[in-house]
């Protein structure tokens, strides 16, 4: 009986806490239907004194938004799909293969974890620009193809896989190649989930690469087009930026949503712990 | 990053439990075919590394060479398109950065946010994640959504948000605080306070990612041992002590790492919420070097790009001694 | 081990020889003045990039059309870039070589882009006496003008005429002291909290000093506009007088970075401020009534000047059309286009006969701006400009929040301003 009434206590508490962590959130959504004016009132409101359509109204129509949202679709597919694929490759060999350059190989992928962003944006941004990828989708896609968090998360997941399948493989004649592909690439159901999950937010909601890459507006992904449409030299539209921010969260969520649970168990087997 | 035998709930076969012991070569029955296995792998191994490793040395090794080499020079932006007719001027650009009080003030302020951060932020992951975990059963999908949605939303509506939640008199944890009595301070205004009110945005934004790493880790923890620590006598707390914490070890060691790694090169937050200030009091380092880079100084910003780099290669090497199992 | 010795060993003998194959040119660097080619007659032909921030950027395609009608055969791509990242995005795409044809440029961004030599001087056919004289310097680099004045803003002092009423002030303050005394009143006798909504320190707070500076006769240069000059008796005159509005608690020095300058002006909380000609729509917004406020010019000292800010429109060195780039300018610089573009925008035109327009001479509080701009002025337009009031930014904000010595904190200032240089 006691555990029964501790354990009311702790829902208590929980949604308490799940309240004031969701707060912000919510003001966010609340807040988009609010008129520049109510905004900046103070004391500040919570429920929209008067609600109003008008900034998604003016987020649809000024904005060129479908543009901005294929832009951003195809940036943070590709960017995900490259990474399921090279990520899972790499971190197979290095996880079930023996060969040489192994340990260089990890300790390099290792080592580019500890790098800095400040470090490489600059001269990433004049090689791009060299190379003639600036202002294209592929100058947004490319450098962002594989990453090192990926390579490791895939490497840890795959050596909890049984080494056994790979025997069998090998005694039964398949190459190498062949048992990546068509024996533990399939296993990794739940490291996928939580690969893409990860890497699909990162690209979605990454605004200074795009930022200084996209010269024309034809290749702005939405997170620039957000900055661009509400701030001003001197001041901020902040209905049209909470409401861009909502717009911009929900394709997140609902991929979060279908994936959830696959996503957690993808963490639990990563061989983390 | 290898740990051995470990206690694994299904009986999954790990990494140290096959019988034919680490790496894959030492099977008696094929040693004469061991070089060419090894050639077949090797060529598979590089096969399937290929694509990492072109992205890698075009997109990563180069800049971060470039980078090394203009710390070294005098370069502003206008020498980009003629990188090598710069001076060398050797270690010039650290002395300048470590001489530079500004620079050291973000050191420090660095160093404030991950000390006092990382703790906090991990610590309201684990208490969320043992309380989805152990204490509740039913609508953990729910909350496990909401603890996690601070995650998905972009810094820049975020700092809207907060800006309006730390106001001074009329902001909604001043007036919660107002609830108990508390004046809450003038959060982003002043020196002492504009810090810890980041601090506090930071581990709410945060934490539901260790949130979720610690909910898989939690997983690994056999009931049984809980059952019969139960049985012995041990209360909940001791149980959460010795047998929980201890085997949750790697688990912490990877959030612990990876939100060092993040907190250290902490930029967004000062960016957008108070620029650096009040009086310096938020500017990080991450923050500084990038303002360097928008004077073109791209010599001096480098060199303290670099220096971040060491610091976060150094942090990281300090949590492994700490946390590593005794392997 | 004999391959990794081998590998090192190669490995350095490189970095030495491309270590050693570096070294600056410092002959023949740039400096002189540059003399500028004309533009042919006729229409506009081809295809322009131009680039353009913000609200602007919105609009400006709208505007474009009429360019377009009246040069059958040129087409006007505008891109919209975000303020937030402007200056950066413009930094990078000088030195990647990747910049549009024209642009919109920051008057206080003139000599950092001229210095990285990616702006085309002005045709000599351009009239740039049709310009406010301070928006007009601000084109000019080393002798040469790299830009022209597209549209200007000036800052003026906001105050509440019904709680001034009630404070018992009737004409506006001319002088320092009047200023301040207004300011106290609004405090003492209609209920404001602070008087003034100065800004204490950080970035910008220089556009907030500086006017009382200017209105002093400080000049923020020296040695013939060669070095910066930033401990003059005039400025130090304007920093202790800035500084007054905070130790009196006139002004709050303990305001967060991102001001609630509306809500307090409509609240009466804060019944004055400095500010631009933006605020006018953003404090109507918040429900505060035409009849309710008025704007007034900065107290002279000597004279009243006030800061001009707003954007220049500059045509880049690598421009392919550069002869239709130039042309687009001019016809921006039309007082038809200006009052045109004032109507779509609200940004105040930099051509002086533009103001003529009923719009504008029209509206009484406008009709002070543009008197304001007469008289108002920029800073230097030197590269390192942005960097060194940085410096002095921060200066101010120990000055305000901590009553630091300003002499101590414009030396300060000087050294800082001294050892980054000019830049030119």
């Amino acid at each position: 009986m006691t555990r029964t009434r501790s354990q009311w206590w702790l829902y208590a508490v929980l949604t308490i806490v799940l309240l004031a962590v969701i707060a912000p959130f919510v003001w966010m959504v609340l807040g988009s239907f609010k008129t520049q004016g109510e905004l900046l009132q103070t004391p500040p409101t919570w429920w929209p004194q008067t609600a109003t359509l008008d900034n998604y109204t003016r987020l649809f129509s000024r904005l060129n938004f479908s543009q901005y949202f294929v832009n951003s679709t195809i940036v943070a597919v590709a960017v995900t799909a490259g990474n399921l694929l090279f990520c899972s490759m790499v971190g197979y060999a290095l996880a079930m293969l023996d060969f040489p350059g192994r340990r260089a190989l990890f300790l390099v992928v290792m080592g580019t974890l500890l790098i800095p962003g400040v470090v490489t944006f600059v001269p990433l941004f004049v090689l791009v620009t060299n190379v003639g990828l600036a202002n294209s989708l592929p100058g947004l896609i490319l450098p962002f193809l594989v990453s090192p968090f990926g390579v490791f998360l895939m490497r840890q997941y795959i050596s909890g896989l049984p080494r056994d399948l790979l025997d069998a493989g090998r005694v039964d004649g398949a190459s190498e190649l062949r048992i990546f592909a068509r024996i533990f690439l399939p296993l990794c159901g739940p490291a996928l989930a939580t690969l893409g999950i990860l890497t699909f937010l990162g690209s979605w909601n990454n605004f200074l690469w795009p930022l200084v890459v996209a010269q024309e507006e034809s290749k702005y992904t939405l997170p620039v087009a957000l900055a661009l449409y509400s701030k001003g030299q001197n001041s901020t539209q902040y209905g049209l930026l909470l409401a861009g921010a909502t717009v911009v969260v929900i394709p997140v969520l609902a991929i979060f949503l279908a994936f959830q649970r696959r996503f957690i168990e993808g963490i639990a087997t990563t061989g983390i712990k | 990053m290898s740990s051995t035998t470990e206690v694994t709930p299904s009986g999954a076969t790990g990494r140290g439990s096959s019988p034919r012991g680490k790496g894959g070569d030492a099977r008696p029955e094929v040693n004469a075919g061991a070089g060419a296995s090894r050639r077949r792998q090797g060529l598979a191994a590089w096969t399937l590394a290929l694509p990492f490793c072109l992205l890698f040395l075009v997109f990563t090794a180069w800049p971060v060479i470039q980078s090394l080499f203009m710390s070294f020079t005098d370069t502003r932006s206008r020498d980009l398109r003629t990188p090598f007719a710069v001076d060398i001027v050797g270690l010039d650009n650290f002395t300048k950065a470590f001489s530079d009080p500004i620079f050291r003030k973000s050191m420090l302020n660095t160093a404030y946010f991950v000390v006092v951060g990382v703790p906090l932020t991990m610590a309201m992951a684990l208490a969320a994640a043992v309380a989805l975990d152990k204490g509740i059963t039913k609508l953990r999908g729910l909350f496990r959504l909401g603890f996690y949605t601070p995650v998905i939303t972009s810094i820049v509506a975020v700092a809207v948000v907060w800006r309006f939640l730390l106001e001074r008199e009329y902001g909604l944890i001043n007036t919660v605080l107002g609830w108990v009595g508390i004046d809450g301070p003038n959060w982003l205004g002043d020196p002492n306070w504009a810090m810890p009110g980041l601090i506090l945005m930071a581990s709410w934004r945060n934490f539901g990612t260790g949130m979720i790493i610690f909910l898989a880790g939690l997983q690994a923890v056999p009931w049984m041992l809980h059952e019969a620590a139960a049985i012995d006598g041990a209360g909940a707390w001791q149980r959460f002590r010795h047998i929980t914490l201890p085997l949750l070890r790697p688990t912490l060691l990877f959030v612990s790492v990876t939100t060092a790694i993040g907190y250290l090169q902490f930029f967004e937050e000062p960016f957008v919420m108070t620029n650096g200030g009040p009086l310096n009091s938020t500017i990080s380092m991450s923050m500084y070097t990038y303002k360097q880079f928008g004077f073109g100084n791209y010599g001096l910003a480098s060199a303290m790009s670099y220096i971040i780099f060491v610091i976060v290669a150094i942090v990281t090497a300090i949590q492994f001694r700490l946390l590593r199992e005794n392997t | 081990m004999r391959r990794t010795s081998a590998a090192a060993v190669a490995t350095l003998t490189a970095a030495a020889l491309a270590l050693s194959a570096c070294g600056r040119d410092n002959g023949g660097g740039a400096g002189s003045s540059e003399t500028a080619k004309d533009i042919s007659s006729g229409k506009a032909t081809g295809t322009l990039t131009v680039w353009a921030m913000g609200n602007e950027g919105d609009i400006l395609p709208d505007l474009m059309k009429d360019f377009e009608a009246a040069n059958p055969g040129v087409k006007v791509n505008v891109t919209a870039i975000p303020w937030d990242s402007a200056h950066d995005k413009f930094t990078t795409a000088i030195t990647a070589g990747t910049t549009p044809d024209a642009a919109m440029v920051g008057s206080t961004w003139m000599g950092e882009f001229a210095g990285l030599d990616a702006l085309d001087p002005v045709p000599p056919s351009i009239d740039t006496s049709a310009y406010f004289e301070g928006a007009q310097k601000t084109n000019e680099v080393n002798g040469t003008n790299y830009g022209v004045p597209w549209y200007v803003e000036t800052r003026l002092i906001f105050y509440r005429t019904d709680l001034a009423k009630k404070a018992g002030i009737t004409t506006p303050p001319t002088d320092w002291d009047g200023l301040k005394n207004m300011a106290k009143a609004m405090q003492d006798k209609a209920g404001a909290k602070f008087g003034m909504g100065f800004q204490a320190g950080g970035q910008g707070s220089w556009q907030s000093i500086m006017p009382f500076a200017w209105s002093d006769g400080a000049n923020l240069t020296k040695d013939d506009g060669k070095a910066y000059n930033f401990d003059s008796p005039e400025l130090l005159e304007a920093v202790k007088y800035y500084q007054s509005y905070f130790t009196d608690g006139i002004s709050d020095k303990a305001a967060p970075a991102q001001p609630t300058t509306e809500p307090d002006f409509k609240s009466g909380r804060v019944p004055m401020f400095i500010s631009g000609p933006w605020m006018m729509s953003a404090v109507e917004k918040v429900g505060v009534k035409k009849d309710q406020y008025d704007v007034m010019p900065v107290p002279a000292k000597k004279t009243s000047s006030s800061f001009v800010g707003g954007s220049n429109f500059a045509v880049f060195k690598k421009s392919k059309n550069r002869d239709s780039a130039w042309k687009l300018v001019q016809w921006l610089s039309d007082p038809k286009v200006q009052a045109k573009w004032y109507g779509m925008s609200t940004d105040l035109p930099s051509v002086k006969s533009a103001w003529d327009d009923p719009a504008l001479s029209g509206d009484p509080k406008l009709k002070k701006f543009g008197t304001a701009l007469e008289t108002a002025q920029a800073p230097p337009s030197f590269p390192t400009w942005e960097q060194v009031v940085a410096g002095f930014d921060t200066e101010m904000e120990k000055v305000t929040k901590q009553g630091a010595d300003p002499a101590a904190a414009l030396k300060s200032a000087q050294q800082q301003a001294e050892s980054v240089g000019t830049g030119q």
